[in-house]
């Protein structure tokens, strides 16, 4: 009876995640033969290594920057929280297209820090920190939300116990948040990338080039059809998947909870 | 020597307590649930701040400023174990070592001796989120002992324990004070419990004042309340 009852569970989630992958079935729809000659293949690898390096650099910006500021929020009142999580809502509530907008005119020539940094000689539009920046924007709130809620969750007694035995506040969170909250940041950093790295509608605004896999996309539906982006689909799938997954795989290594 | 003089307002209570303990005395504080004894421990430990007041070991003022809390040379045994779950007993005891200690012919020594009088042997490789309450309880009393902390605040130190492991704990802990001079604040409901923890002296808490200090048969001879002379009539 036990077993017919998890059979039944599997089988009802397995269905689900039948429906969830539905629409890949249409990686096999005719669209005629696939096209991945010189034309198509060069700009396409181009747009991985973009993709892959630039939203690489903008993780590491949003967990160095985003960490601190979740182990801040984590310990707030209530009232005090709710206010900071608001304000990280904003940015990823805005239809992408609209937040590209907003960057751009806040970042470009005619803004206040646009002008100033461009006196530096530092681009921010079509150009690597344009990249990285809409997709630190971009993936900020849902890395810095998911980290809240992940460091909230470690007892804070289990922190005051560690610091009563000596440990300073770094070594705290090094020996005791960090390993017990990791499940959780993992979850909150592969949202943040696959959010960044699939990224079109802020970054077509801001960055069409350097050209990520997204805008390579519709460049190469507009330029060739869909033979063109199917590949780059596959190619999509095959570089954005590994990472995130790589990070539950490791996250999920517990060693005793 | 210690001295805290502690006035803290929790809820609808107004906490106003002075304590002063020698080297290596102890005080058993004493009372009714929510008398205010706890919150003593929690803001002497630096788990909260008290509103006003004072609060030195020797040299080291903890309070005011309030004083970091890995700062502050002081042993805390919660009324919950709170264990680090991602590790095993052993790592949990070893925790508080710095490093470079923790290979020294004294300190491994040290733990040896809390290991085996815990009888925490057979579990030392276990992991700590799947042991039981009884066991955790005296891995939380080896953790805190074995960084050797000049005052020891134990807040129902034994609770879910048996009685035979109580009478050999408390044993220990009164030859470990002795031995390693160390200054005990220990707070129970168990009267018995804490008559034989802290033999010298007792401080007994209603609504946060002290209503009476001295010897247990001076508590026992004169008790200051009614509620005092219920709670002592099981000794």
């Amino acid at each position: 009876m036990k077993l017919n009852r998890s059979w039944f569970t599997r089988a009802g989630v397995a269905l689900f995640a039948l429906a969830l992958l539905y629409p890949f079935t249409a990686l096999f729809a005719h669209v005629g033969p696939w096209q991945w000659g010189p034309d198509v293949r060069g700009p396409a690898l181009a747009s991985i290594r973009v993709s892959l390096l630039l939203t690489t650099f903008a993780m590491v910006i949003i967990v160095a920057l985003g960490t601190p500021v979740a182990a801040y929020i984590a310990r707030r009142r209530a009232r005090e929280r709710v206010l900071w999580q608001a304000l990280l809502l904003l940015p990823i509530l805005l239809p992408p297209l609209a937040l590209g907008i907003l960057l751009t005119l806040a970042f470009g020539s005619y803004g206040t820090v646009g002008a100033w940094l461009e006196r530096y000689g530092i681009l921010m539009t079509n150009s690597a920190t344009a990249f990285v920046t809409t997709q630190v924007y971009v993936g900020m709130g849902y890395y810095v939300l998911g980290a809240v809620a992940a460091l909230d969750a470690v007892p804070t007694m289990l922190q005051k116990q560690a610091a009563l035995l000596g440990l300073t506040p770094w070594r705290v969170f090094l020996r005791v948040t960090l390993p017990l909250s990791r499940l959780g940041l993992a979850v909150a950093l592969s949202i943040a990338w696959v959010r960044a790295i699939g990224e079109f509608g802020a970054v077509v605004v801001t960055a069409y080039y350097p050209s990520g896999m997204p805008v390579q996309i519709w460049v190469n539906l507009q330029s060739f059809g869909l033979p063109a982006v199917m590949p780059l689909l596959v190619v999509f799938l095959a570089v954005a998947l590994p990472l995130p997954w790589l990070i539950h795989v490791l996250a999920q290594r517990r060693r005793h909870v | 020597m210690f001295s805290a003089q502690i006035l803290k307002t929790r809820r609808e209570m107004k906490v106003d307590v002075s304590l002063q303990l020698a080297p290596g005395e102890s005080v058993g504080l004493f009372g009714a649930s929510g008398a205010g004894k706890s919150t003593v421990l929690t803001c002497v430990a630096g788990i909260e701040e008290p509103d006003d007041g004072r609060v030195k070991l020797g040299t080291v003022q903890f309070f005011p400023p309030s004083l970091p809390l890995h700062c502050r040379p002081v042993g805390y045994l919660t009324q919950a174990p709170d264990l680090f779950p991602h590790l095993t007993v052993g790592e949990n005891v070893s925790f508080g070592i710095p490093r470079q200690l923790r290979a020294t012919k004294e300190q491994t020594s040290w733990i040896e001796t809390l290991r085996d009088r815990l009888q925490l042997g057979p579990l030392w490789r276990a992991p700590a989120s799947l042991i039981s309450g009884g066991q955790a309880r005296r891995v939380s009393l080896a953790r805190m002992l074995a960084r050797k902390p000049p005052l020891v605040l134990l807040d129902e130190p034994f609770a879910g324990l048996d009685r035979q492991l109580v009478r050999e704990l408390i044993d220990d802990l009164i030859s470990w004070s002795r031995a390693l001079g160390f200054s005990m604040i220990a707070v129970d409901h168990q009267a018995e419990v804490l008559r034989r923890l802290c033999p010298q002296r007792a401080v007994v808490l209603e609504n946060g004042k002290i209503v009476q200090s001295g010897t247990w048969e001076e508590l026992h001879k004169n008790p200051a309340t009614s509620m005092l002379r219920a709670l002592l009539a099981p000794l």
